[in-house]
């Protein structure tokens, strides 16, 4: 019965010790582990919540160029067309200035032709006139310094004073 | 280049020195000094650098003496070689023929005939020339057969052509189209 008792009420002050044992435990755990498991957690939540943050405006970002991307697509079908209107316009145009150029250049060079065959055969034909011109002036000397006699002096002096004569009386 | 002022302004006190009678004998011994100091080896002698100044005037005055030159003519001889004109004697010579023939009022014309002339054709041409220019004519007659024939005149910078070789050469112009 006193061992009953004993044992009874040895169960209580064992328990009495765990109980002050744990609550020390509890206590030196909580002063001393707390702090630092708090700041632990709260950097952690701090984290957590700017990495969601940065993640919540990259999949806006993502959403925004995508959004973006397909209005361009949407968009490409007109540009291509209006591209290909200009492209259209812009050769008809080279085209035609092409065109006009090669057809002044062909006036051009026809006129400098015809300038130039009317140049050659004018000098060819002076050259051929002064060439006459010499020959005959030539053959002209050959005869006068064969024939020529006094008389011929004569009536050529009378000629020069007929001249002298006139430019006196001007 | 010769430098006619200077040359006239010599002339001109060659001939403010000169009696009435002796403007004519003057100017032939002026022209015979001009020739012989323009002949190219004497000139060349007279500019000679290594011709001391007073050489050089000593050399004129024997070229005017053995010229038998008038005095004045002598002393002109002997100015120019001192005032560094020698090469200008001609030029002087031109411009004191030029000044005297205005003084007398007389012109100067060459007379390039084609074949040598009779003194009846001289004559002629000459009366007609004078009959131009209104004032006595002193001709310098030449001959020269590339003109064929006729007579080129030449008086006071202006040519009369009478020769068959300028007809000629006024015909090839026309039947070459250049006139």
């Amino acid at each position: 019965m006193a061992a009953q008792e004993g044992e009874g009420h040895g169960s209580w002050l064992g328990f009495l010790f765990f109980a002050i044992n744990f609550l020390l435990f509890v206590f030196i755990v909580v002063y001393f582990a707390g702090p630092p498991l708090r700041r632990f957690f709260s950097d952690r939540a701090s984290t957590i919540h700017s990495n969601l943050a940065k993640s919540t405006k990259a999949f806006e970002e993502a959403e925004a160029l995508a959004r973006a991307a397909s209005q361009r697509i949407a968009a490409l079908e007109g540009e291509l067309a209006a591209l290909k209107r200009e492209l259209e316009e812009e050769t008809a145009f080279q085209l035609n200035r092409i065109s006009e150029l090669a057809r002044s250049n062909s006036d051009r060079i026809r006129r400098d032709t015809e300038v130039t065959a009317t140049a050659l055969v004018g000098n060819a034909q002076r050259r051929v006139r002064e060439n006459l011109a010499a020959a005959a002036a030539q053959l002209a000397r050959g005869l006068i310094a064969r024939h020529f006699q006094a008389a011929d002096q004569n009536r050529l002096l009378d000629g020069f004073m007929n001249r002298l004569g006139l430019e006196a009386r001007r | 280049m010769k430098n006619t002022r200077v040359a006239r302004r010599y002339a001109r006190a060659l001939i403010e020195l000169a009696e009435k009678g002796q403007l004519e004998s003057w100017g032939s011994e002026l022209e015979r000094l001009a020739a012989v100091v323009d002949s190219p080896e004497l000139e060349a002698r007279l500019a000679s650098p290594e011709l001391s100044n007073t050489a050089r005037q000593e050399a004129m005055a024997k070229i005017a003496e053995r010229l038998n030159l008038s005095f004045p003519l002598r002393s002109l001889a002997v100015v120019i070689a001192r005032h560094g004109r020698i090469a200008e004697a001609s030029a002087i010579a031109d411009a004191y023929r030029e000044l005297v023939d205005q003084m007398l009022g007389r012109e100067r014309a060459t007379l390039t005939f084609a074949v040598e002339p009779s003194d009846e054709e001289k004559s002629r041409v000459l009366a007609g020339l004078e009959a131009i220019a209104k004032k006595k004519i002193i001709p310098t007659v030449k001959v020269d057969k590339e003109l064929l024939g006729g007579v080129v005149a030449e008086l006071g910078g202006k040519t009369y052509d009478g020769s068959l070789a300028g007809r000629l050469h006024e015909a090839q112009l026309k039947l070459a189209g250049q006139a």
